[in-house]
């Protein structure tokens, strides 16, 4: 008891003396993290994100110290927001996937066609940046390419050169749309997490327009519109509605 | 029909005093209050020789029997008087079925050959309520004979706590005082406990506790009929109803009283017709309503390994043997012992090792009712079958009970179990399916994953690589690259571009504007101008072709050349031939004309196929 009053002071000493160096806070309230004191770490975690800087591991440890501590649409949310800066980690994937077992919404996610699923993982394959970085390195070898075909006078190394530069243009094209499209949905927040307990899903943007369904905090949503305080959000299952903005965090 | 009889005898004593020369008076009576579901007499009676009696219309009551009729006759002879009477009576069995005040019309009857009516009756039908006071129940109407008040026979509840903890034990018993034997008694119904668990503590109807008792300065022989030991499974106040029961009692005839021995059971009721001195009586009788005020469980220092027992208990565990071989099965024995609601004792969470497979207990009561309460021990016997050999530690388990006498709780600790597995002798392939030893992977506990601890890479939020200058500058940046490169590359090779480079692809389209010319000179028939240029067109090409100053030109140079350039030995040799010949025909002197036609076709074919060749 004694060694835990002594360690609660330590990390409110920690708290109190947050220094200019985000990687030594980090490393603070990853301390904290491990002895147990998920309330102090999270105040940390949370301070680094006020500077405005932030990177996926950071994310991730906050939705860990979250989840510690019963809050799981923070959890939620904070693991989603490491799966946008670094999609397709497994290790984020499986905590929101554990976070999600424990929300009380179960809603079936309506299938998708193949190629729709297909796209989609392969998006995930890269971060945003990643596939921006991919577009540019291969734009950048489609004119190197050019340039050595040009040069060469022998029939079969122009052939060669010649479908690789194709190859490299269709590389491009991919990663550029690609690119572009998870640069678009990463920056309008379409998709948001409910903070709300227990939110009624209104058929209007209307206080008197009928209870569609009920939804839960910690439930994903894709906000489709806006009007005034009202949002149009989907869900999983492809069902829409409307519901005040502030019940949601935007992802 | 005893009943009937009985009643019927009843009626003749009481009205035996009427004598046939009195005024005849036939007279209705019954009971003028009732409640509902209770069965009374109704009974017309005349003082005459009756007959042709012609019944009333008994509506709202459901005649339970009747009418039976019975006749009397006495004789007296008093002062050399004598009188006889003769009575009859016809008496019906009514139920109550509804309630509401209801009147009987009146019954006729012929008596020596005049209709006499009887009067109405009036009844009122009370709802059939609970009793004030128990044992104020309503009474069974004697019209006649001895009557059994609330101070003669009433059931009492009583409870030993009347404030108890959630799942304290309380025990309650049923009481019947009485002053006046009872013949037979059946609980008609027993009070429902919801709310409780509840356990019969009297097994064997037939040995009641009796002893007697001063209640108000009466002296009761009390027995106690039921006994239940109960457990509150909520707090709150909780209500338990009464009890009700019907009794048969025997009432003694005020002439003839006599005081009562043992009034219980005394079954041997004198039935014979005449000379009776008691009547049974039944009777229903309702005990009073408990109310039991139950106090929760305090929720400080509430262990969690508590579930609820409460009592005052003691564990013991033990294992049948601490060494065995894998495969082999032992048993585990958790024993819980105690005075309390040991039957609402739930397993204990003990932890097993995962190689351990185990089975669900058996679960062994050795529970005793005695009227002090419930007490026992309660056996959970795991059956343990190790897998694998090892060195195994079965935890230690803690059961927590809430003391009653001390109020609080308590938590008991078992001991450790440290078993040694050894390895079974080689016939696991009988007991694990397939002979292997592999087990299916299985995932105990989920949790999510540690957090990550390496150095964090930094970055500003919402700031992508797509949206800052440096992407598209850099999608400007390769095209103009190559446009540059492209230019300085045409310019240098324009300034290195030495003379063999565009002789070379210039080559055939020289050799072939000399042979055109030569063609022409042919024409003209003009053949020093016609040799000199099929010779300038031969060695020009060579020369152009490979790069060889005309200075170092020879037979031998050409010939190296075009070995060097795989060329056909066939071609070689055509080419050299028809380098000679032009050089023969050139200079040396005669008429040469026959010759230059064939010499040209040559010049042309072997330019021609060694351009092919070379390519």
């Amino acid at each position: 008891m004694k060694l835990k009053t002594a360690l609660v002071i330590v990390f409110a000493g920690f708290y109190l003396t947050l220094s200019a160096n985000p990687q030594a806070d980090y490393e603070k309230a990853n301390k904290a993290y491990m002895a147990g004191f998920y309330e102090n770490a999270i105040s940390i975690y949370e301070r680094i994100l006020e500077n405005g800087i932030a990177a996926p591991d950071l994310y991730y440890n906050l939705g860990n110290a979250y989840f510690k501590i019963d809050d799981i649409p923070s959890a939620i949310l904070n693991y989603e927001r490491a799966l946008k800066l670094d999609p397709g980690n497994e290790d984020y994937e499986y905590n929101l996937s554990v976070a999600n077992n424990k929300i009380v919404d179960k809603i079936d996610v309506l299938p998708e066609l193949f190629y729709i699923r297909w796209w989609k993982s392969l998006k995930r394959l890269l971060s945003p940046d990643g596939w921006a970085k991919t577009a540019l390195l291969t734009f950048t070898l489609i004119f190197i390419t050019v340039a050595i075909f040009l040069l060469s006078s022998r029939m079969w190394a122009r052939k060669m050169i010649f479908s690789f530069g194709i190859l490299l243009l269709l590389i491009n094209l991919i990663s550029g749309i690609i690119a572009w499209q998870t640069y678009r949905e990463a920056k309008d927040q379409k998709t948001a997490i409910i903070f709300t307990p227990t939110l009624p899903v209104k058929s209007s943007p209307d206080e008197s327009s009928i209870d569609l369904f009920v939804i839960h905090e910690g439930l994903k949503v894709t906000v489709i519109d806006k009007i005034g305080e009202w949002q149009e959000i989907r869900i999983a299952n492809g069902s829409k509605g409307w519901i005040k903005a502030g019940q949601i965090k935007p992802i | 029909m005893k009943k009937l009889r009985f009643s019927a005898l009843l009626v003749m004593f009481t009205w035996v005093s009427f004598t046939s020369g009195q005024d005849l008076d036939f007279r209705a009576s019954a009971r003028e209050v009732v409640s509902v579901g209770d069965q009374f007499r109704l009974i017309y009676s005349i003082n005459g020789q009756a007959s042709g009696f012609r019944a009333p219309i008994i509506k709202n009551f459901s005649i339970l029997a009747g009418p039976s009729q019975s006749t009397s006759t006495s004789m007296q002879i008093i002062n050399n008087q004598v009188s006889r009477s003769v009575e009859y009576s016809f008496t019906y069995v009514l139920q109550a079925t509804s309630e509401g005040t209801f009147t009987i019309p009146p019954a006729s009857v012929n008596v020596d050959g005049k209709s006499y009516q009887s009067n109405p009756v009036t009844i009122r039908v009370v709802k059939g309520s609970a009793p004030a006071s128990p044992g104020a129940q309503q009474q069974q109407s004697q019209p006649q004979g001895g009557e059994i008040t609330a101070k003669d026979l009433f059931v009492k509840a009583s409870v030993n706590k009347s404030n108890p903890y959630q799942g304290e034990q309380v025990i309650i018993t049923y009481k019947i005082y009485t002053r006046i034997p009872v013949a037979e008694y059946s609980i008609t119904r027993t009070p429902s406990t919801a709310g409780f668990w509840s356990q019969d503590l009297i097994k064997d109807n037939t040995k009641l506790n009796q002893y007697r008792e001063t209640v108000d300065g009466n002296e009761y022989v009390v027995a106690e009929i039921k006994k239940e030991a109960l457990f509150a499974q909520k707090s709150g106040n909780l209500t338990i109803e009464p009890l009700e029961m019907d009794v048969v009692a025997q009432v003694q005839r005020k002439a003839s009283r006599r005081g009562f021995n043992d009034p219980f059971f005394d079954s041997f009721f004198n039935d014979s017709f005449f000379g009776s001195t008691y009547q049974n009586i039944k009777k229903t009788l309702r005990s009073n309503q408990l109310n039991i005020n139950v106090k929760p469980l305090p929720s400080t220092n509430r262990p969690s390994e508590f579930t609820g027992a409460v009592g005052n208990f003691s564990i013991s565990s033990s294992i049948d043997r601490d060494q065995l071989k894998a495969n082999e099965a032992m048993t585990l024995k958790f024993t819980i012992t105690g005075k309390g609601n040991i039957k609402l004792v739930e397993k204990p969470n003990l932890v097993f090792p995962s190689d351990f497979e185990v089975y669900d207990p058996r679960i062994s009561d050795n529970i005793s009712a005695s009227p002090t309460g419930v007490s026992g021990s309660r056996t959970f016997e795991y059956l343990i079958i190790p897998r694998n050999p090892g060195d195994f530690t079965i935890k230690s388990s803690r059961f927590a009970f809430f003391d009653i006498e001390t109020g609080t709780y308590k938590t008991l600790n078992s001991p450790d179990f440290r078993i040694k597995v050894e390895k079974g002798n080689g016939n696991e392939a009988n007991v694990v399916a397939g002979g292997t030893n592999k087990e299916d992977f299985k995932y105990i506990g989920t949790d999510i994953r540690f957090i990550k601890t390496s150095p964090l890479k930094l970055r500003p939020v919402n700031s992508y690589f797509i949206s800052r200058p440096l992407f598209p500058l850099w999608l400007v940046i390769p095209p103009v690259l190559l446009a540059a490169f492209m230019l300085i590359w045409r310019n240098e090779l324009r300034k290195r571009n030495n003379l063999a480079l565009m002789r070379n692809r210039k080559a055939t389209r020289v050799a072939r504007k000399r042979l055109k010319a030569a063609e022409q000179y042919l024409k003209q028939k003009n053949q020093d101008a016609f040799w000199a240029e099929v010779s300038n067109a031969l060695w020009g090409y060579i020369s152009d072709k490979f790069n060889i100053p005309g200075s170092t030109l020879s037979m031998d140079s050409v010939n190296q050349a075009l070995k060097n350039k795989n060329v056909k030995d066939e071609l070689i040799a055509q080419f050299i031939t028809a380098l000679n010949n032009c050089e023969f025909a050139r200079f040396a002197p005669g008429d040469k004309s026959q010759a230059m036609d064939k010499l040209y076709r040559e010049a042309i074919e072997v330019i021609t196929n060694t351009e092919q060749q070379l390519k």
